[in-house]
């Protein structure tokens, strides 16, 4: 049964990632619209769609725009099992004027073509108008309703990013990424897998006034400076979680992106091996000086070739210590750019 | 019993009124047909009240040069009914928008319109938009312009308005069209302006046997918020360009600014050639005639959270406005207008003697475009 003795009067945008997915759009709704509803005085849906090639869109569409009229949708799967609440959903319901309303505020945002996970949310959280942002990265309800509003009372006893993380299985490869990340990072906060989160207004200025592209959120919200929190689940479904959003090699190549944006491992690499080679060259100096004063005199001209060797050797390794920092400044400089393409917005609204 | 007369106008928006003094001051004898019970009681009131000089098409160079031409003679003509004491920022939204900073000036330059370079901060917050400029536009006020054509109209003999009226079908016979009233009263002319903006395809297909084509538009209803500025934003319009933005500038000389949005302004949608709209629920207001939004008892709810929202999310704190009413029309637009986001003024003769007219146009200053066609 869902608590909604007093609706909250903050104002959430609600953005979701929607990517041929449509056999999970109803049963998201269902799990999550009645919760809003119930929660919340006023709120707006912002549905980024990445380029679906499915039927999602029209799944979506049809959802909202024909569920209005029986009165179906977000209260169906919102407790059932007593008699009253569903009669009060009917009753609300008759008030033509409520739904009509509440049908227009749900917007879809069209990226051009695919741009995955990361851009396509920036788009939506830039265009959400909320004290305070939901995110959704995927729209498999794996997690009690209930879980919306727990998030949300988390974030109001002091936090400005919240997360909901599923328990359990979580693959390998995402596993070693999170581990290696946060070893390397150098922020204090740690990233982990997230079904969502919710994030705070100010938290949102934040990020933005650091003026800076956010290629990966998560990363940019840890690093924000603001105090962040997860709150954990048991996943319902017992399958467990399968992000199939973006394809292998996206994935692949935004982790090595995070690497290089957010950690100083490739730095710190670059350092170990000048260091590594550093040592060797004064390895073969002193190996050169000890043969200049040793009888045994190798071949004529072979300790000058070596000392010129391991001294020019030493320089090009320091060089690129240097070239690799002047180059992730220049990354930063071009992270300033609008980095995602949208083909339009178009308002769900029902005749 | 028949009337006849020279010119029957139906609508008494501005283009109605426009047309019907106009015509009387040529000497013709004229009718107008209004449905509400006063002129100017839908769109011609219930918008932003703009005077467009271009700004707003900064994808459209032919609807702005046009624009600014109108701009001119529209502030000398109706001056009376002109507020243009106050400063009038657009902006170029950082996020979304299909048009940055550059291109907004250079296109300002192009259709040669004041576009003066003003620091973001001033207005904005932090962020939220690339550039902002300091340009020339005003803002007419509708019940000022209402009551110029009242008096200007009413004292004329040959001039009758009819309120209330509730048209049942035109006719043609022979070299001019009969309009029947559903009250048997019938009235014909050789010349019919259909000026009735909404209710353009309505009137065109209450025309028995002429098989006009309606006009490929699409039905928006539409809430324009009044609402009260504060100290610091009283002599001060922002219009932020150029997507799903918004704009609160004053209203006419009323003292209040209206409030509009891209994505909220907008309520329900009718895709259909007549529009069709599920709140449609009494007998008066159906497919076939659109009673005045603003007056129905089924009218949306308001959209001020949201509108003040972005509005907020947008501007500076020290820039406050408070909610005072919200107003609604009907909005026909052209569906062909929407990549390039122009509004051209379409003026259409479906017949030629007896003459058959119909103007849609969502601009108030183009009014000068009927002239060569009366």
């Amino acid at each position: 049964m869902v608590t909604a003795d007093k609706k909250e009067s903050k104002f959430v945008s609600v953005v979701v990632y929607l990517h041929n997915d449509s056999r999970h759009i109803a049963p998201f709704f269902d799990t999550v619209l009645g919760m809003f509803r119930d929660n919340f005085e006023k709120y707006e849906i912002i549905c980024v769609n990445d380029a679906s090639t499915d039927d999602s869109v029209k799944i979506l569409k049809d959802y909202f725009e024909k569920g209005e009229e029986t009165g179906k949708n977000g209260l169906s799967a919102m407790s059932q099992e007593t008699v009253e609440s569903v009669e009060a959903a009917g009753k609300g319901n008759k008030n033509g004027r409520e739904t009509l309303w509440n049908g227009s505020m749900i917007n879809i945002i069209h990226m051009s073509y695919f741009q995955g996970l990361e851009a396509s949310m920036n788009a939506g959280r830039d265009m959400a108008i909320g004290d305070f942002v939901y995110e959704f990265d995927d729209i498999n309800p794996d997690y009690p309703p209930e879980l919306i509003r727990d998030v949300y009372d988390r974030m109001l006893s002091g936090y400005d990013i919240v997360a909901a993380s599923c328990k359990g299985k979580i693959k390998l490869t995402s596993r070693l990424f999170y581990l290696f990340y946060n070893l390397t990072s150098s922020s204090r906060n740690k990233i982990g897998q997230e079904t969502f989160r919710i994030l705070s207004r100010r938290a949102i200025n934040r990020v933005m006034s650091m003026g800076q592209y956010i290629p990966y959120r998560k990363a940019v919200y840890v690093n924000c400076g603001l105090k962040t929190d997860t709150v954990y689940y048991e996943s319902r479904s017992s399958v467990g979680r399968h992000k199939s959003k973006t394809d292998g090699n996206e994935r692949m190549s935004l982790a090595i992106d995070s690497f290089i944006y957010f950690t100083n491992v490739l730095e710190r690499l670059s350092l170990v091996v000048s260091g590594a080679f550093l040592l060797f060259t004064l390895g073969v100096a002193v190996y050169i000086a000890g043969s200049f004063f040793s009888a045994n005199k190798p071949v004529e001209g072979w300790l000058s070739t070596m000392g010129f060797l391991s001294l020019g050797f030493f320089g090009v390794f320091s060089l690129l210590t240097f070239i690799l920092k002047y180059l992730s400044v220049m990354l930063s400089l071009i992270f300033k750019h609008q980095r995602y393409l949208i083909e339009g917005v178009e308002k769900i609204s029902k005749q | 019993m028949e009337s006849v007369y020279d010119k029957i106008i139906i609508g008494a928006g501005l283009y109605g009124m426009y047309a019907a003094l106009h015509c009387a001051k040529k000497g013709e004898r004229v009718l107008v047909l209004e449905y509400d019970d006063a002129p100017f009681k839908r769109a011609t009131y219930i918008n932003q009240a703009r005077v467009h000089m271009g700004y707003h098409y900064p994808r459209s160079l032919s609807t702005a040069m046009k624009s600014a031409g109108y701009f001119k003679r529209f502030v000398e003509e109706f001056g009376f009914c002109i507020h243009s004491s106050f400063r009038q920022i657009y902006a170029t939204s950082a996020k979304f928008s299909w048009t940055d900073k550059k291109q907004f000036q250079d296109f300002c330059k192009a259709a040669e319109i004041k576009c003066e370079e003003m620091p973001v901060s001033g207005y904005f917050k932090a962020g939220m938009c690339d550039g902002a400029f300091l340009t020339e536009e005003y803002t007419y006020d509708a019940m000022l312009l209402r009551d110029y054509y009242v008096k200007e109209l009413f004292g004329r003999s040959n001039v009758e308005v009819r309120y209330g009226a509730r048209i049942g079908k035109i006719c043609r016979k022979g070299s001019s069209y009969e309009v029947h009233l559903s009250d048997g009263s019938r009235f014909s002319s050789g010349y019919i302006l259909n000026a009735t903006y909404a209710s353009t395809n309505q009137i065109l297909q209450l025309v028995e046997g002429a098989d006009f084509k309606p006009f490929d538009i699409k039905y928006e209803l539409c809430e324009i918020i009044l609402c009260r500025p504060g100290e610091r934003l009283e002599n001060i319009g922002i219009t932020v360009m150029d997507g799903p933005f918004f704009s609160i500038m004053p209203f006419g000389k009323t003292g209040y600014h209206s409030l509009t949005s891209v994505t909220f302004t907008p309520h329900v949608t009718s895709y259909e050639r007549l529009p069709s709209f599920s709140c449609q629920r009494g007998e008066e207001c159906n497919m076939g005639q659109l009673a005045n939004c603003n007056d129905c008892k089924d009218k949306p709810e308001t959209a001020w959270e949201y509108m003040a929202r972005l509005a907020g999310k947008y501007m500076r704190e020290d820039l406050e406005f408070a909610y005072a009413g919200s107003l609604f029309s009907m909005k026909p637009i052209l569906k062909s207008s929407e990549v390039d986001d122009s509004r051209p003024t379409r003026i259409r003769i479906d017949s030629v003697e007896p003459h058959f007219v119909s103007v849609l146009s969502g601009k108030i200053n183009t009014v000068y475009d009927l002239e060569e066609f009366l």
